[in-house]
């Protein structure tokens, strides 16, 4: 999609094998700003993101060799080193928080959930260029896809909170999909 | 199993947001190792998230970029091009995060997945393997039976339907009024020997059954005579190819006073050879 995405996966993968500077540099340049983005989103605030996404790089770089190409995407591998690194960030937050205050409860009803996106999406506010596509996308779809891919939830814990049987997890996954696809469409 | 279903059940969707469970996971990487279309469809489903995430693109901080280089250089994890000339410091070097690997595996929970998960996958992947393999063979001995027991049914089937068909014959026989029915049974030295003779008057042809008769030896067949005012004339002999029940045409008759069946050689002999005389009935 953008332009500086000259180099096909297996060349790319190919260069960062290297480890050298230009293979450094390739990466930061074309891939940063994306997994930049998907830490801000798990990771709430500029300080701690900042952290994170150092960390993401340094594992790319050191994992690369256990990257197996024939099951999967470089870009997707990187992604999700950059989604579990900010959600273990994440949960070892809340952890803390946890023994701090009072335990958090459990049951979280939808109007707290849009109280708290509220909220986060004003801490989201500090960043620059902050875009969120998914905000188009019907609620109870939207809400899905970040409760699993932006925070880490699993399908049960999702049932529970949104009160919603599994199988309508798995038709509202399929069909917030195609909302996605077609809303993408349109910004190519 | 019906991969358009699977495809479409959303199981891809959760599987790239990270929802399904180990065992999903398992099932789904050996599917797609085996289907293109369901390679397709999670590599199509991957792609999205990357486009998304392209979208939703953050401008990093300006300093990051040296910050996270230097720290690289200091965990030792570069290759430095000039090293490159330098020989054989080389591999030590290079070496030396490989080596050190394992440990901040164990160190680094989400990575740590990524090992012991590529295993859990081929264990399950094998599992599955040799499940399919097991089961395709019980499939196949299975439809071997199945088709082996559909041959059978349809062997009798025909059979039956044949019986049917000869009964269906001498029915149309038995009801035409014209047709008179002559039975000639053993004698006595074969008292359970059984044949039918059916007459048309009109007509005056003639149609024989063997309903109790042993199968003629090779090279021999059954001659039907007709008696006629006391002397014997040939009705023909009993078809080699035809059915014992079947009622067979015979020559026609005009006149006669009762019916006989001799075992002749095949072809049939033009007067009958009286001691192989097996059955005879007068009208």
């Amino acid at each position: 999609m953008s332009p500086l995405h000259n180099l096909s996966e297996e060349t790319l993968i190919l260069l960062l094998k290297k480890k050298n500077q230009q293979a450094f540099s390739y990466l930061y340049d074309n891939y940063a700003d994306s997994l930049y983005g998907v830490v801000c989103r798990i990771v709430n605030s500029a300080e701690h993101a900042e952290e994170v996404i150092q960390d993401v790089f340094v594992k790319i770089w050191k994992y690369i060799d256990l990257f197996d190409e024939d099951k999967g995407r470089l870009y997707t591998w990187m992604i999700n080193i950059a989604r579990n690194a900010a959600l273990d960030y994440r949960k070892s937050k809340s952890a803390k928080d946890e023994l701090k205050n009072q335990p958090l409860s459990n049951i979280v009803n939808r109007e707290e959930e849009q109280d708290r996106s509220q909220n986060e999406r004003n801490a989201q506010a500090d960043f620059i260029g902050f875009k969120n596509i998914l905000d188009n996308l019907k609620p109870e779809c939207r809400i899905l896809i970040e409760m699993a891919y932006y925070e880490g939830y699993t399908q049960q814990e999702i049932a529970q909170q949104l009160d919603i049987p599994l199988g309508t997890i798995k038709t509202r996954t399929k069909a917030a999909f195609l909302q996605l696809k077609t809303m993408l469409k349109d910004y190519r | 199993m019906d991969i358009e279903a699977y495809i479409s059940s959303g199981i891809i969707e959760l599987y790239v947001l990270g929802l399904a469970s180990e065992e999903e996971v398992s099932i789904l990487n050996c599917i797609r190792q085996n289907n293109s279309a369901v390679d397709l469809a999670i590599t199509e489903a991957e792609k999205m998230l990357e486009d998304l995430a392209e979208l939703q693109a953050v401008a990093m901080p300006m300093p990051l970029k040296e910050k996270i280089w230097t720290r690289l250089k200091s965990e030792n994890l570069i290759t430095e091009d000039e090293q490159s000339d330098l020989g054989p410091i080389v591999p030590t070097v290079t070496k030396q995060p490989v080596g050190e690997l394992p440990n901040s595996i164990a160190e680094e929970k989400p990575t740590e997945m990524v090992p012991v998960r590529t295993y859990g996958w081929a264990i399950a992947a094998s599992l599955l393997f040799v499940l399919s393999a097991g089961a395709n063979l019980f499939f196949y001995q299975q439809q071997k039976e199945n088709s082996q027991m559909l041959a059978q049914a349809n062997a009798q089937l025909d059979s039956q339907q044949a019986t049917l068909a000869v009964l269906q014959d001498k029915w149309t026989l038995v009801q035409n009024p014209a047709i008179k029915t002559i039975s000639l049974k053993g004698i006595e030295s074969k008292p359970d020997l059984h044949a039918i003779v059916y007459w048309d008057q009109q007509s005056k042809a003639v149609f024989l059954s063997l309903e109790h008769m042993p199968l003629p030896p090779k090279g021999k067949q059954y001659q039907l005579w007709a008696m006629v005012d006391g002397k014997p004339v040939s009705a023909g002999v009993f078809p080699v190819a035809a059915k014992a029940q079947m009622a067979s045409k015979m020559l026609d008759v005009a006149k006669a006073q009762a019916f006989a069946i001799t075992l002749e050689d095949e072809g049939g002999k033009p007067a009958p050879t009286l001691t192989e005389l097996c059955v005879m009935g007068s009208i």
